[in-house]
Parts: C-alpha cells; sequence; structure tokens
C-alpha cells in the first residue's frame, strides 16, 4: 500500500511509525512534529529521519515555530498546504494521523 | 510594605496549547494586580524557561503571516519591554544545540532596555526557591 501519515507531536508516536510498513510510505511532520524535522537533540537526529520513507515537513508549521528550510536535512522537503493537498489526492491511497 | 514574588516556569512547547501564551499573559497580567495593593507593596514575576519550554524563545516566529495570530516572540518581547525578569535555561538550550542568536533576547525594537539572561538550571532552582508563588506550564 501507499501510505502517508501525518505526525503532529514532537515527544510521541514515534513507536508506531517505527512498526509501520509500507510498499511507499511517506511522513508528513506538521504542527509540534516539525521538530522531529528541525532538531537535533543530544547532538542526534531523530531516529525517525532513518526509516526508509519520504519525508515532508508543513512550511507554514516550520516558519510559525521560528525556522526555515534551511534547518532540514537534505531528505526532507518543505512544503506548503496546497502541496499537502496534491500528496493526499495523488501519491499516498491511504492516510493515518500519528 | 512588602514584595510578592511570583515564579511562571514555562516547560510546554509554543504551540498547539495554550499552556506558554498562558504562563506569558499571566506574567505580564501580575504587575497590574498592583492597584489591589496597599501603597508600596509590589508584585515581581520571573519567568523562565526550561525543557521543551526553551523552544519558545526562537526568534522569527511566523505565526501572524501563516495564521493570523501573535506569537509566543511578540509575549517575551512583550515582558522584556515591561522589565520582566526573563530566564533561559542553558543547559537545554545546549542539549538543543541553539545558540543565542537564534533567541529572543531583548525588546530593542520595542524600546525595552532589559534583556533575557541564559543561566544554568541551578539558577532557575535559585528563583523557584525564592519565589512565594510557583506556577508551571
Amino acid at each position: 500500500m501507499k501510505l502517508g501519515v501525518f505526525m503532529s507531536d514532537y515527544r510521541t508516536g514515534a513507536d508506531v511509525v517505527d512498526r509501520l510498513s509500507a510498499d511507499k510510505l511517506g511522513i508528513i511532520f506538521v504542527g509540534n512534529g516539525i521538530y522531529r524535522a528541525t532538531l537535533k537533540e543530544g547532538g542526534s537526529a531523530d531516529p525517525i529521519l532513518q526509516k526508509s520513507a519520504t519525508f515532508y515537513v508543513l512550511t507554514e508549521d516550520l516558519e510559525s515555530r521560528g525556522f526555515t528550510a534551511a534547518n532540514l536535512a537534505g531528505n526532507i522537503k518543505a512544503v506548503t498546504y496546497s502541496d499537502v493537498v496534491d500528496l493526499i489526492f495523488n501519491d499516498y491511497e491511504k492516510i493515518i494521523w500519528i | 510594605m512588602a514584595t510578592t514574588k511570583m515564579g511562571f516556569i514555562i516547560k510546554s512547547l509554543p504551540y498547539k496549547t495554550e499552556a506558554s501564551r498562558l504562563a506569558m499573559t499571566h506574567a505580564i497580567a501580575s504587575q497590574t494586580v498592583e492597584i489591589y495593593l496597599e501603597d508600596g507593596d509590589m508584585v515581581e514575576p520571573v519567568v523562565c524557561f526550561i525543557g521543551d519550554g526553551v523552544l519558545n524563545c526562537l526568534k522569527n516566529q511566523a505565526t501572524a503571516k501563516h495564521y493570523d495570530i501573535t506569537s509566543i516572540e511578540m509575549h517575551i518581547r512583550n515582558s522584556l519591554l515591561l522589565d520582566l525578569k526573563v530566564l533561559y535555561c542553558k543547559e537545554d538550550l545546549d542539549r538543543f544545540g541553539i545558540k543565542e542568536d537564534a533567541l529572543i533576547m531583548d525588546a530593542e525594537e520595542l524600546g525595552g532596555e532589559t534583556k533575557a539572561q541564559i543561566v544554568p538550571y541551578s539558577e532557575i532552582q535559585k528563583e523557584m526557591d525564592s519565589v512565594n508563588h510557583l506556577q508551571f506550564f
């Protein structure tokens, strides 16, 4: 399946995502989930970024929290609300919110 | 004549919940209660950011642009404009790799002179010991 996952928390949900499996997996960081894409707590990036997936960050939530796309690692793409709508309708068959 | 010292300790992330915003508005509003006090009595608030709460202190928060709401950044700057004592925990900033140039350190563009301070947790502990009322957000 093609699975899109919204992550909106910084401290919870990683255990669930860690066990998810899909032919095509997309992880979209929104809300407080954007900290997973920007911070290197204790010098290390969030372990979830090691997962075999395509990563996206909602630009509006990124910039609201004082970050920009320049704070993202190379494998994470900043997307707008409009882009997210396209992802939902064109790229993934199922969408879940963690 | 007495001074009542109040500690507002912010450990929550800036958005999704209202905790940080409530802490800041309470801290700012705490000064207005002086009208109910006896002559010479004072209220002295101190605002401390610890743990995940230090992520409130990043500058360039674009909430007005994207969501048409005031940012926590503006609340912090208003606190500094009103000469509130604002402390950031050094150990937690270090843990996230956040440098001083990424932080809201003053309210100079509003005409404020007071600056935020980056201090070790031990200093924040001393503040918590010294206040009459301690509130965690």
